[in-house]
């Protein structure tokens, strides 16, 4: 559903993405893991179509997002880490407009506006300016527009950043239902307790290039420990070494 | 409506809604004083539009190629104005807001996004021209008894006379976005803007216009008319404006310009959209992509602060503020306009020509001295309004660094205070000091307006600190939008009837010297009390308006981290 082939991006001498690939079929969730600076924010920008690769290309359902991108986002919802929402709309208004970006039309619009709404605990609030919402309200209004016109895949970058508890296990628990119905879901995150518990496969990525791919077993089996936590694993392959360094800092 | 691109101009609709809905405090003050204003400077464009046209009247056919090339002039004077205003809204529409992470992500068609993007554009870069020349129009038809297709005409022309240099305007951006990273084209641009505006209007003042007002020059008049025409003039869409304009105000039409002015309009439109589909994504695609910026590390500031009798804290707070203010262009930028203006401002004492004037010349320089003093107190707080009232919001939103560290708000207040006051005073005394030297009026006399200046430095760079902090806006992108918020509108009344009230305390004992010096008498002893009244009214004054405003600022700090 998502297939990134050789993916490249320059900043001029710097190659901040180099030359990666995976693939995201229906119904998966794919972890895309790695350090601060590796390179997973600018894949996500370039599958979403808001940075134009140097080379390779990004295909989300069947539709190269280069060649026919209207297509490819139609079937693509994106969750930014920085999203933009418009502070003087109410949650309603902002989702109606996102909606009509989509294609919604007609009176189904508000009723699928308030099932996500009801989906992602933001009823109360539908009528109050998103300037007045907190960080964790205004990232479930984000995904509630994300997820509005039903796509067939997500990109979500972060998805667990300023959550609490219990909103973590609401998004946990929506991006799971989502991928038993097909959707597919490619997520980068640092919380690797997540990944664990909920990704299909993962994808590691340091200083641009993919080190390491597939489900957690066949990565511990890579880093060989085959029964450590998925946090040593991933500063084995990532260079843990950094950790000593701030313990002797300390 | 949901395929138009009229669609995606629905957020800003709703919002300004909403806006208006929930109105905050101090909204309805800041709407009444800009819209007295508004009405006010409608009103004064009004009347000279429709004063100048009333004296053209006089001189039959003269007075219609006068008026014919006075269209054609200020057509062309907001034909540069508007290519400027093109480039630089341009620039944030098109590749800067921060919406288009949102839109760009949507499947909408490029074509739609950008007509979105070029009306937000168009409307943007053109409304002040529209507010400035919509009364000058007015005036000259209604002097003119213009019939009702002048209004008409004029409507429909100045829509497609904008759309063309706004058109260029982001034309030029689209391609210095793609030759340049966005975020420094917008300082290029922002420091161009800034120039080409001071030259502009140092260039104006240079033609000396006073010397058109003088009866005797009027074939002065039609000579500076037609310096400004050249083979080239014909060609502009300022000219087909001004002749469309000037056709139906006799009652005609001209269809040759209206349709050069509107086709031009529309194939700038699809030409520019063609190019938009072509190059705007690669464009933004760079303005995304963050390289390592050049910048100064201006190592003077840390050795002048290194040598300043500061507490540690006030030495880094110093290092912090002067750093961050100088590698902001669209901050600094906009001291060279000030610069600009501070120059024609000396310059316009330079020529005035007050020995036309014998008997009186003693007397009104001496005026003058105070009307001066009044000018500076004007510049002075405008300065202060647009650098020193946004400092505490400038802090943003890292004011938490300070917030939690355990410095007081106390020090960190007057830290701002001072960095504040010395280039502020700096200025305020040039500007007082060189005007009265250039007009040679009496010693006591500069002496007074010097010691005023200073006074009213610090009381207004007290109080536009003091309100800044009471007033933050630490969420604002631009400290323009900190200035003109219910803090800074209450700050410039306050800061106007200052001005005015110290005029007053300090005229009128200076002129009463100045009545008994010329006569050779001496001041009676009880009007000498008076006058000593004044002047330390004046100064408490001043020392109260510094003081309560820096008390009000740091309680409202103090309030705010407890």
């Amino acid at each position: 559903m998502i297939a990134v082939e050789h993916l490249v991006k320059q900043y001029g001498r710097f190659t901040a993405v180099d030359d990666i690939s995976l693939d995201v079929p229906p119904g998966e969730i794919h972890g895309f893991l790695g350090p601060n600076g590796a390179g997973k924010t600018t894949t996500l920008r370039m599958i979403a179509g808001l940075l134009k690769p140097t080379s390779g290309r990004v295909v989300v359902d069947g539709h190269n997002v280069a060649l026919e991108p209207e297509q490819a986002k139609s079937s693509l919802g994106f969750i930014p880490d920085r999203p933009f929402i418009y502070e003087k709309l109410t949650a309603g208004e902002f989702l109606r407009f996102h909606g009509g970006l989509y294609g919604l039309d007609g009176d189904g619009v508000m009723d699928r506006v308030h099932e996500m709404l009801d989906l992602f605990e933001l009823r109360r609030v539908e009528h109050e300016l998103v300037e007045s919402f907190s960080h964790g309200m205004k990232q479930r209004l984000v995904m509630c527009a994300a997820f509005l016109h039903r796509p067939r895949a997500v990109a979500v970058d972060e998805p667990m950043v300023g959550l609490d508890p219990r909103g973590a296990r609401l998004i946990k628990d929506v991006f799971r239902r989502m991928s038993e119905r097909g959707v597919a879901i490619l997520m980068s995150t640092h919380t690797l307790e997540v990944a664990q518990e909920m990704c299909h496969r993962l994808s590691i990525i340091l200083k641009g290039k993919i080190i390491a791919q597939g489900t957690v077993d066949e990565i511990r089996q890579m880093a060989g420990g085959a029964d450590d936590h998925l946090t040593s694993v991933f500063l084995r392959l990532t260079g843990g070494t950094a950790l000593q360094e701030l313990e002797e800092a300390v | 409506m949901k395929g138009a691109f009229t669609y995606l101009l629905l957020p800003a609709i709703w919002s300004s809604r909403n806006r208006a809905a929930r109105r905050q405090p101090g909204d309805l003050t800041r709407a009444f004083l800009f819209g007295a204003m508004g009405i006010g400077v409608f009103a004064a464009l009004f009347y000279a539009a429709a004063w100048v046209t009333w004296q053209l009247n006089s001189y039959e056919e003269l007075g219609d190629y006068l008026l014919r090339l006075g269209l054609s002039w200020i057509f062309m004077t907001f034909l540069a104005f508007l290519t400027f205003s093109g480039i630089v809204t341009g620039l944030s529409t098109f590749f800067l807001s921060d919406d288009l992470r949102l839109l760009l992500t949507a499947p909408i068609a490029s074509r739609r996004l950008f007509y979105a993007r070029f009306a937000k554009t168009v409307a943007q870069s053109s409304w002040m021209v529209v507010v400035f020349i919509a009364p000058v129009l007015l005036g000259v038809g209604v002097v003119r008894c213009a019939p009702v297709s002048f209004y008409v005409t004029s409507a429909l022309t100045i829509l497609p006379f904008a759309i063309i240099p706004v058109a260029v305007g982001t034309a030029s951006t689209l391609l210095l976005v793609n030759v340049f990273p966005a975020r420094r084209a917008r300082d290029l641009l922002m420091l161009m803007s800034f120039l080409f505006v001071g030259s502009v209007v140092i260039l104006l003042r240079m033609l000396r216009p006073e010397q058109l007002m003088r009866a005797e020059s009027l074939p002065d008049l039609t000579g500076f008319f037609s310096s400004l025409q050249s083979p080239l003039t014909p060609l502009l869409p300022s000219f087909w404006a001004g002749e469309l304009v000037f056709a139906s105000l006799k009652g005609g039409w001209d269809l040759m310009h209206a349709g050069a002015i509107w086709s031009t309009a529309l194939a700038c439109c699809v030409g520019l959209r063609v190019a938009d589909e072509r190059w705007h994504f690669s464009g933004y695609s760079r303005s995304q992509e963050a390289p390592k910026a050049r910048f100064a590390h201006f190592r003077g500031v840390d050795v002048i602060a290194r040598r300043l009798p500061l507490s540690p804290v006030r030495k880094q707070l110093f290092i912090k503020d002067v750093k961050i203010f100088l590698r902001d262009v669209t901050q600094w930028s906009q001291l060279l306009l000030l610069l600009a203006m501070v120059l024609i401002y000396l310059y316009n004492f330079r020529v005035l020509d007050l020995g036309r004037i014998p008997y009186m010349s003693g007397f009104v320089k001496n005026v003058y001295a105070l009307l001066n003093l009044g000018m500076a107190g004007f510049v002075l707080a405008t300065v202060a309004v647009r650098f020193v009232f946004p400092m505490v919001s400038a802090e943003g939103r890292a004011f938490w660094l300070v917030r939690k560290s355990p410095l007081e708000m106390r020090d960190f207040l007057w830290s701002k205070f001072w960095i504040g006051l010395i280039p502020v005073l700096l200025l305020a005394e040039t500007l007082t000091v060189a005007a009265n030297e250039l007009l040679d009026i009496d010693p006591f006399l500069k002496s007074v307006a010097a010691v005023a200046i200073l006074f009213l430095s610090f009381a207004l760079v007290g109080l536009a600190t003091g309100l800044g902090a009471r007033y933050p806006r630490f969420t604002a992108d631009n400290p323009s939008d900190v200035s003109g918020s219910y803090g800074g509108v209450a700050f410039m009344v306050i800061a106007v009837l200052l001005v005015i009230a110290i005029i007053a305390l300090v005229g009128w004992p200076s002129t009463t010297y100045l009545y008994y010096q010329l006569r050779h008498r001496p001041i009676p002893g009880v009007r000498l009390a008076s006058m000593g009244a004044c002047f330390v009214g004046a100064i408490l004054l001043t020392v109260a308006t510094w003081l309560h405003g820096m008390r009000s600022g740091i309680r409202a700090l103090d309030a705010m981290s407890n």
